[in-house]
């Protein structure tokens, strides 16, 4: 399908652009994200671009226009020399399409926006003045089996894995289920009827690949993407902490694997990590706190249960209903968490907000 | 965008301050720039395709954790800013803790959008109480003693405003009316000439304590002005919807019901010829000739140096970016730095507010309330403001008392802010209590939302000369420009200003008629609690040995320059000061139609 092309205001392209992209240090002052170094080391919040927005169409239908994104790439690089022409190719359009992008009157930001379909991972390429280059600010790349190297975003509502391998998941989802109010039968028995109540259609339309979602809340899912954008500083710890855990859970299970060890024992692992005492078994040469990762377990598991379900948790919004559906009038059995009324159709019912 | 540079007018700041008297000057045909650091972020109807720049989204308005990298004593600490906050790594404010380590904080902006901070806001629009504009000659005449006030420096160092009252009192009515206000003036202790508020909506169910509480103690009850639309607003040609979410504090508001400067008193002038906005622009430094500001230097949105002139500017980046940035001014230019600096109170008698109150959790058989369907508060009371309260207490001056409603109204903030006491603090709480896991999140999400039932007050910090903003010494934002250095503490007063009002906030809740498990009371009292009230460090006056500013907000030697925000008071008001802030602005205008 060929690229569907949005006009947007100069407005709306720097009001995302001057905060994070206007400035004269060259201090690095940004480097503590883990990929950040030359002029993205000096820029704010780089990965922020490019801007992923929701879409709204008021000749669609709440179900149809939420299946999509809006886009907007912006190309700047002050340690070039200001180019003619910049134009853009990815995976969100046939791949020959190069979509020319206009600079912003009297600055040096060109830019393009268009219409993504959610749930996806896209790769794309900047040509500047017959210059292929990878996004100078986004500091999100892949490289394809070929071996190239193209730069990467994601839309919302994603659930391809970009950070863990599949042990690695199923080991942190079962932390964050001790982490997480979900576990009694009674709330897996709630998510499960929420999620298999609602028919197949409009399960698909409104959580796009929901289908590849193994896990009830989504809750790894969104650490995987957040480690992947806005935390990527943090995914070095996730990666050596799971390690570390399951060598401890090795150690304790010889015979088994560590995503299949019984429920007491991450019990009582979690306790350690919580504890002032030592984890048993744990190697504080590779990791010195681990106190430190539960926090951010513990942060990110919350964020990912109860955030917005464009951010890959919270899936089809059942965190919320989960909440709705415990807090009810113990007599009339009115909730008392109507959220629906304030959010954005299809999720919600509100009748103004668009999301 | 235009690259026109004459303007009868150039404001800097988009906010409380400076809107109301673009909207103003607008109006009375002069040309008008406003100059904005932030971003014009729109509401759906705005949008060219219906969407607006806000969401209801809590992670959009707390965001990811950063990082902190400046030099500084907490380098590497977290932080988390919204979406329209500065980014503490390119433009902290630093302030230096009680045991003299210089730390960057959060604490202390408003926000950086058109609009300012009245987005973000949760929209309290009281009255300032006619006693607090005249605090030195009111404590001077009395016979009680001020309490924990030895050398009886609260006297010495209190200053009646060169203004009164009655002589703000028509301005108020005016941005009142313009704003587009709910509240009811009936219980309130203020003389009112008009009364332009609109009908308050049905309270939250759980301020029925608060309303026994307050009728149990005495205490005449309103219901508290907030700057949201709840009928339409002919002055900005808005529409009502149902306005309660509790999206309300922290969160700009998609559909333009709260009253941002944005939706009351720019955005309805922002078609006119006459009428410039440039969003996305900071302004670096004025320049000065001849005892006036003749350049306004700035940065666009591309970053490139550009200058404007104006035949009066105008001021109103909040205090403590008004200060800085005639500080910097200062350091480059000679002349500037002579008047500016002349009285040598610049930046001194930096004030923000006692501040704190009282919360409950309601008992295990209580009802539960969905406080998610709310404002930000439903009743006041002025009690706690008249001179026979403050005689009885030993007090200088008193404050407003509220309730808060959306206070945790959804998950996230539920949790972020358990236990938090400010900005710097956020998730904190939540993080070092352990146990909130599996069970014991469903025990506190069962135990405490919906359940929580929180009081505050609102009063004067005493203003204390040492208690002042600053150019920090080395750490530089990123335009290589010092940033600000806020040194503050508290007088012995302040500390029994906030023992009793707490008190007082704790009497509500526990005569509300409540069955609570859990009753907290104090105040935010560390010298990191700067708060978004910034006031003061520019305080005017009637001489100018002793003010920064004339009793119209104009520099005493710089004849076209104006500050406007917050950092013309020299005595920070028993309440909110945002209506304040406007009013005045009104009030300035006035006085600038008829100078240009």
């Amino acid at each position: 399908m060929p690229a569907h092309v949005l006009l947007e205001e100069d407005t709306y392209v720097l009001n995302h652009c001057t905060r994070h992209l206007a400035r004269d240090n060259t201090d690095g002052r940004h480097a503590f994200y883990d990929t950040a170094t030359g002029f993205r080391a000096n820029v704010c919040e780089s990965w922020r671009f490019p801007v992923i927005d929701s879409y709204y169409d008021a000749a669609l239908g709440p179900d149809a226009r939420y299946a999509f994104n809006e886009v907007t790439f912006v190309y700047f690089d002050p340690t070039a020399p200001a180019p003619q022409s910049v134009s853009v190719v990815g995976t969100f359009a046939p791949l020959y399409e190069r979509l020319p992008m206009r600079r912003i009157e009297g600055t040096r930001y060109f830019t393009v926006s268009l219409r993504v379909p959610k749930g996806e991972v896209y790769v794309y390429k900047y040509l500047v003045d017959g210059q292929w280059v990878l996004d100078p600010i986004n500091p999100q790349e892949t490289r394809l089996d070929n071996g190239e190297r193209w730069s990467r975003f994601f839309t919302h509502q994603c659930l391809v894995p970009l950070t863990f391998e599949s042990w690695e998941q199923e080991l942190l989802r079962r932390l964050t289920d001790h982490l997480l109010p979900f576990r009694t039968r009674a709330t897996r028995d709630f998510i499960e009827r929420y999620l298999k109540d609602m028919d197949s259609a409009t399960r698909e339309a409104r959580f796009p690949n929901a289908h590849r979602l193994d896990q009830s809340v989504g809750v790894v899912n969104f650490i995987d993407k957040l480690l992947a954008r806005e935390e990527r500083h943090n995914r070095d710890d996730y990666k050596t902490c799971i390690a570390l855990i399951a060598d401890i859970l090795r150690q304790r299970y010889p015979h088994l694997p560590p995503d299949q060890v019984p429920r007491e024992t991450i019990v009582a692992l979690y306790d350690e990590l919580a504890g002032n005492g030592s984890v048993a078994g744990w190697d504080y040469t590779r990791y010195g706190e681990p106190a430190y990762f539960l926090k951010l377990l513990r942060r990110h598991t919350l964020m990912g249960a109860f955030s917005h379900p464009k951010y890959g948790g919270n899936v089809g919004a059942v965190g919320w209903a989960f909440l709705e559906d415990s807090v009810r009038h113990p007599a009339t059995g009115q909730t008392l968490f109507d959220w629906r009324r304030s959010i954005e159709q299809p999720l919600g019912r509100s009748e103004e907000y668009r999301g | 965008m235009s690259m026109k540079t004459q303007f009868d007018m150039v404001i800097i700041g988009s906010g409380a301050g400076g809107a109301p008297i673009a909207h103003e000057l607008v109006l009375a045909g002069k040309s008008v720039l406003v100059l904005e650091k932030g971003p014009l972020l729109r509401y759906q109807h705005e949008h060219p395709r219906g969407l607006s720049d806000f969401k209801r989204d809590e992670f959009f308005a707390t965001g990811a954790e950063k990082r902190l990298q400046l030099e500084v004593s907490n380098k590497g600490r977290s932080y988390y800013s919204s979406h329209i906050e500065p980014d503490l790594n390119d433009e902290p404010h630093i302030y230096r803790t009680a045991d003299g380590r210089d730390e960057a904080t959060i604490e202390g902006y408003t926000a950086q959008v058109v609009g300012g901070g009245t987005h973000l806001y949760g929209g309290v629009s009281l009255r300032y109480s006619p006693l607090d504009f005249r605090l030195r000659s009111y404590n001077e005449g009395r016979a009680s003693r001020l309490r924990d006030d030895p050398n009886g420096e609260v006297v010495r160092e209190a200053r009646d405003w060169p203004i009164t009252y009655e002589q703000l009192e028509p301005y108020y009515c005016k941005g009142e009316r313009l704003v587009g206000i709910n509240g009811t003036r009936e219980g309130q202790a203020k003389m009112f000439s008009a009364d332009h508020y609109q009908k308050p909506l049905a309270a939250n169910p759980i301020s029925r304590y608060v309303e026994r509480g307050m009728d149990a103690l005495g205490m005449c009850r309103y219901r508290t002005p907030l700057a949201v639309i709840t009928e339409d607003h002919a002055p900005s040609g808005r529409k009502a919807h149902d306005s309660r979410t509790a999206f309300v504090n922290r969160y700009g508001d998609p559909l333009g019901l709260k009253s941002s400067t944005w939706a009351c008193l720019l955005g309805p002038i922002s078609r006119r010829e006459n009428f410039e906005l440039r969003a996305n622009c900071i302004v670096t430094h004025l320049e000065c000739q001849n005892g006036r500001v003749h350049r306004v230097h700035y940065r666009d949105p591309g970053g490139e140096p550009r200058t404007v002139e104006g035949k009066l500017v105008v001021v109103a980046c909040s205090a403590i970016e008004s200060v800085r940035l005639l500080m910097l001014s200062a350091e480059q230019d000679e002349e500037f730095r002579r008047r500016i600096h002349d009285s040598g109170l610049l930046g001194r008698y930096f004030l923000t507010h006692c501040f704190g109150g009282a919360e409950l959790r309601l008992a295990e058989d209580e009802e539960r309330y969905d406080k998610s369907i709310s404002l930000d508060s439903d009743w006041a009371t002025d009690f706690c403001t008249n001179s026979d309260f403050l005689d009885e207490h030993g007090l200088w001056a008193g404050g407003a008392l509220y309730n808060n409603t959306s206070d945790q109204a959804l998950p996230l903030s539920l949790a972020r802010t358990h236990r938090s006491s400010d900005l710097d603090t956020t998730w904190d709480g939540f993080l070092n209590d352990v146990g909130l896991t599996g069970e014991g999140l469903v025990d506190f999400i069962r135990r405490d939302f919906g359940k929580r039932l929180s009081m505050s007050y609102m009063a004067n910090q005493v203003p204390m000369r040492d208690n002042r903003i600053e150019l920090h010494p080395s750490v530089r934002d990123k335009w290589g420009r010092k940033v600000a250095y806020i040194l503050k503490g508290w007088h012995s007063h302040d500390r029994v200003v906030m023992q009793v009002l707490a008190n007082q906030c704790r009497a509500v809740l526990e005569r509300s008629g409540a069955r609570y498990d859990q009753l907290d009371w104090g105040s935010a009292d560390g010298v990191n609690r700067i708060a978004n009230h910034i006031l003061g460090g520019a305080r005017f006056g009637t001489d100018p040995k002793d003010s920064v500013l004339d009793p119209d907000c104009r520099a005493w030697q710089l004849d076209n320059l104006y500050l406007t925000d917050g950092s013309f008071m020299p005595t920070a008001g028993g309440a909110n000061p945002t209506l304040t802030i406007q009013a005045n602005a009104f009030r300035v205008a006035d006085h600038l139609k008829e100078r240009v």
